[in-house]
């Protein structure tokens, strides 16, 4: 492993612990969050919802509402003045219901009051009468049964192989996986606040991931051109995905305009889950075979994602999913094949990990099961498949920058084991005390395909300027609490050595940064602003080269000091008194082409990381608690020690969630658990002693070789946890969240392990990815492919 | 943290308004408010709402989270409760701490809140106010809390950045800060 250390070339420069520059007003409780937003005559915005998982919309009569006391609008579908559909991949989903509902929980009327009380009032005296039709909420029957939408039933279906998929070695193992639906369950529900603009244009205020995409989505629908839609970030609590798609942005806006005040609308937690992505549940039937020595030989895979009633980002989730069952592992032949198909359950989108947690699940389960069939250590069996640089994936893409599976691998393995006594499962009541409780220790390695992926344009914009040594930063990119404007700082008085740097607060001004997911954001708007404080230095030191009559080449700047030659001249604050100096950068990453195309590779980077949980099950009441995860990542760099930890920790506790607790219940399309109660996210006594450390080899191209690290901890975490309470338990366990009743009643069917005469692979067979278009066969059948059917 | 099961009957200045309206009297980070609220809001609703006091959030509106723990005495004797879970009228002529009240002299922050910045357990800090109202009262509570101790005093606040580890950091950080202060 690689020393964890950089050189901090200022102080609170790049590699230091610096401090969030929000942090002060959020201690303070001053800091200003969505939901506290306000406005002179602002009108309260509430949204009525349909109840029914699908049904036909006969009549819709509003004149009730629109006549009581206090109410100023109104709206359904017929006031959407522009376009009545919008979403983030597929323009597939209406702004309002427009003549059919296809979830429960669905927009069908929004209202403007003079108080929340008398919108929701009105909310209820809208009229709607339904003819309820069946609910498709069956994934599998999705691919057969009637469209539920004029587009179809399937989001997507991807099908590719690569060398000699029927290859075999001595045994196989296969098993049919399910992930249950996670919600990102950010502590802040959705608010924004939208106010008309004197040009006939509309202003809002929002939690949300993307600006840009909610300015074209806002202006589709409202018939506005974009510079008359002004999008600017409030204070976000949270996102995790869950704020990528559109929700109330464009009906706030749209009743802003109706009524010429500001709109105001913040979700209750129910509308919460209902209103916004989940992750995708699924089902992944894989089957492995390997080696006596545990390479493997071949794989199979297929996937089924339920997308729910509206595109969303089902048709990039799906790719996530297939192509990365392979795990960060050398594969030579595979089949592959995944849909994501619409259902009437609740619409799945982005969470964080982005579909690869799932198949991180179901991958980690199945190098488990060949260590268990081979005999051999699973640390072992992972080190011997372990990619490496040079290597080639199933579908295509050669794996050209550091690859350190092994390192994290044997990083992970330095970390001792806990040692004495832990708290015993049951929460804060110790209800497990005593002789039934065993412990586990389970390992997992994934891998994680880090910012956008097959052509989706990856870029971002910063506008830098420098004066008397304070630095302005301003990009589009959204703080969701990860801690963006931190590094913006630090890359500020780095490359800059400012003295003071102002964040500006992110809108709709400057050119878009993309969302703030797939962990990209370092990335794309680290480097514009990496590039735009480069710029702004060179500027200021010319200048100060022509005022001294120095050549410009030999001035450096090294900690907030003005250097000639290496001999400092003077501090950066006072190198040119009063002048301002300024620059617009714009980064992208070199393009991303689409599964199979002849072009190159799908993704922009990969992280990697490895966990071993410790886990103490008490295996009669069924009760978990997790002891300890220790986590060795592949990071690039460190930009800022206490900022990673706290993703590293963040993001193992969510995965450990969706591991052990977290699941959305939907019940004929219903959600039964919208609400903390129901819902379960970790609390502090469930959260593990978490134990990380890194390797830090440079992503090439990258200032300071940095990387994302935001999803991969989430990714493993999955996986270990259900390792770990395998191990304890002795059961296969092959769904996630396992529950109580999994362990006390030991629900779930083991891998089917059969042993097979070897047959090496045709070295005819293309090097691969040979994509198809047809699917092989209806994804039904994948239990009659040897698999009994899980829980 | 816990609701107050109670409503009190015996606070003077329960006005009743014709809308089921009622008007008391609340004091708030030191200010004396006349408050007129329906008698159903809750006592969240009441300073987020009325009084402007925007320091507790609403993260879930139903005791369940943690984001509007103020500390607040309402003829009990005072202790940390979720504002969402306490009808407007069982405040009446009670005293409310919110997060405001918190931190050290001449505007300083306090040890909890220093602590929470240094060991980076802030991050969308949406529920920090909270985690810094049941910290610190712990902290007066238990000067030397054991981590079952720390857990058992926050484990009614949800994070969902953070995973715990830093805020379990920096409750012991200010813990011992505080120690080595009066020692
Ligand atoms: S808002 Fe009061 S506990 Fe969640
Ligand atoms: S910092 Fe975001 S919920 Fe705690």
């Amino acid at each position: 492993m690689r020393g964890a250390k950089v050189a901090t070339s200022a102080p609170g420069g790049i590699g230091a612990s610096v401090r969030r520059p929000d942090g002060p007003a959020k201690v303070r409780g001053e800091f200003s969050y969505a939901g506290d937003l306000t406005a002179e005559g602002m009108l309260i915005g509430v949204t009525l919802r349909s109840p029914h998982p699908h049904a036909r919309i006969l009549s819709v009569d509003t004149t009730a509402a629109r006549a009581m006391d206090g109410v100023h609008a109104v709206l359904t579908v017929d006031d959407v003045p522009g376009d009545r559909h919008f979403g983030l991949v597929l323009r597939d989903e209406p702004v309002l219901a427009d003549g059919v509902v296809r979830y429960a929980g669905e927009p069908v009327a929004v209202v403007a009051a003079v108080d929340a009380a008398t919108a929701r009032r009105a909310a209820r005296a809208v009229e709607v009468v339904y003819e309820v039709l069946p609910a498709l909420t069956d994934p599998q029957l999705a691919l057969t049964a009637a469209s539920v939408h004029p587009d179809g039933n399937v989001y997507r279906h991807v099908s590719y192989s690569c060398g000699d998929p029927d290859a075999r070695g001595v045994v196989t193992v296969e098993n049919t996986y399910r992930i249950g639906m996670q919600d990102p369950a950010f502590l802040a529900p959705e608010a924004g606040l939208a106010r008309p603009t004197p040009d006939g244009g509309v202003a809002i205020e929002v939690a949300t991931q993307w600006l840009h995409s909610d300015q074209k989505q806002i202006g589709w629908a409202t018939g506005l051109p974009p510079e008359k839609v002004h999008v600017s970030l409030a204070g976000v609590g949270g996102a995790f995905g869950g704020r990528e798609d559109v929700t109330l942005q464009t009906h706030a806006c749209l009743l802003a305009l109706a009524t010429g005040r500001p709109v105001k609308i913040e979700y209750t937690r129910e509308e919460s889950f209902l209103a916004h992505r989940q992750r995708h549940p699924g089902t992944i039937w894989l089957r492995h075979s390997a080696d006596a020595d545990g390479r493997i030989v071949s794989v199979e895979g297929r996937v089924l994602l339920d997308g729910g009633a509206y595109a969303s980002t089902s048709p990039v989730v799906i790719t996530n999913t297939v192509t990365l069952l392979q795990g960060p592992y050398r594969v030579d032949n595979g089949r592959f094949e995944g849909w994501s198909v619409r259902t009437n359950n609740p619409s799945c989108g982005a969470m964080r990990g982005f579909g690869v947690p799932q198949a991180a699940f179901a991958h980690e389960a199945q190098l488990d099961a060949l260590a268990a069939a081979l005999d051999l250590d699973p640390v072992e069996i992972r080190l011997t498949n372990a990619l490496q640089r040079g290597d080639v994936a199933t579908f295509g893409q050669r794996f050209d920058a550091p690859t350190p599976v092994r390192e994290v691998i044997e990083g992970l393995r330095a970390v001792p084991l806990p040692t004495g006594p832990a708290k015993a499962p049951g929460g804060v009541g110790r209800s497990a005390e005593g002789g039934t409780v065993r412990r586990g220790v389970g390992w997992a390695v994934s891998i994680k395909n880090l910012a956008f992926s097959e052509g989706h344009v990856d870029e971002s914009t910063a506008e830098v300027s420098l004066r008397d040594g304070h630095a302005t930063v301003h990009t589009a990119c959204a703080e969701v609490g990860q801690g963006f404007v931190t590094v913006a700082e630090q890359v500020a008085r780095t490359v800059l050595g400012a003295t003071t740097v102002d964040v500006v607060q992110p809108d709709t001004l400057v050119a878009s940064a993309g969302s703030t997911s797939a962990s990209r954001q370092t990335m794309a708007s680290g480097t514009a602003v990496h590039r735009a404080c480069l710029a702004v230095r060179d500027r200021m030191l010319g200048r100060v080269a022509r005022a001294h009559g120095l050549d410009a080449a030999t001035l450096t700047v090294a900690d907030g000091v003005v250097c000639a030659a290496g001999r400092p001249l003077g501090p950066v604050a006072t190198a040119a008194p009063g002048q301002t100096f300024r620059a617009t950068e714009h980064f992208q990453h070199p393009a991303t082409h689409p599964l199979g195309s002849p072009e190159g590779g799908m993704y922009v980077a990969f992280g990697f990381s490895a966990q071993r949980a410790v886990v103490d099950v008490d295996v009669e009441l069924g009760l978990v608690s997790v002891v300890q995860i220790a986590s060795c990542q592949d990071v690039g760099t460190v930009v800022n020690p206490t900022q990673l930890l706290g993703q590293i920790e963040g993001g193992i506790v969510q995965g450990m969630g969706l591991a052990l607790m977290e699941e959305v219940v939907v019940a004929d399309g219903l959600i039964t658990n919208p609400d903390l109660q129901d819902y379960l996210i970790p609390t502090i006594v469930d959260a593990p002693e978490i134990v990380s450390t890194y390797v830090t080899d440079p992503e090439p191209g990258m200032p300071h070789g940095w990387k994302g690290v935001g999803e991969p901890p989430l990714v493993t975490a999955v996986p270990v946890v259900a390792a770990a309470v395998r191990a304890a338990t002795g059961l296969p366990l092959p769904a996630v969240p396992i529950k109580p009743e999994h362990i006390a009643l030991g629900i779930g069917a083991a891998p089917t392990v059969t042993w097979t005469t070897p047959r090496p692979a045709d070295p005819d067979r293309p090097r691969g990815p040979v994509v198809d278009e047809e699917p092989h066969d209806a994804p039904g059948t994948m239990a009659e492919e040897g698999a009994p059917p899980g829980p | 943290m816990s609701a107050v099961e109670n409503p009190r009957t015996d606070v003077a200045g329960g006005t009743d308004g014709a809308d089921g309206s009622v008007t008391f009297g609340l004091t708030v980070d030191g200010t004396a408010h006349e408050v007129t609220a329906r008698w159903d809001e809750s006592l969240l609703t009441v300073l987020r709402d009325r009084l402007g006091v925007r320091g507790p959030k609403t993260g879930c509106a139903h005791g369940r989270c943690g984001a509007c723990a103020v500390r607040a005495d309402l003829g009990d004797g005072g202790h940390v409760l979720c504002a969402c879970l306490v009808p407007a009228a069982t405040a009446a002529g009670g005293t409310v701490e919110t997060i405001a009240s918190i931190g050290g002299p001449d505007g300083a922050l306090s040890d909890v809140q220093e602590a929470f910045l240094a060991e980076g357990a802030v991050q969308c800090g949406i529920c920090t106010a909270g985690f810094v109202t049941a910290a610190t009262e712990l902290l007066e509570t238990n000067p030397d809390p054991t981590r079952p101790e720390i857990e058992a005093a926050l484990y009614g606040n949800l994070c969902r950045c953070t995973g715990y580890g830093r805020i379990i950091a920096a409750v012991e950080t200010a813990a011992r800060t505080r120690r080595g202060a009066t020692s």
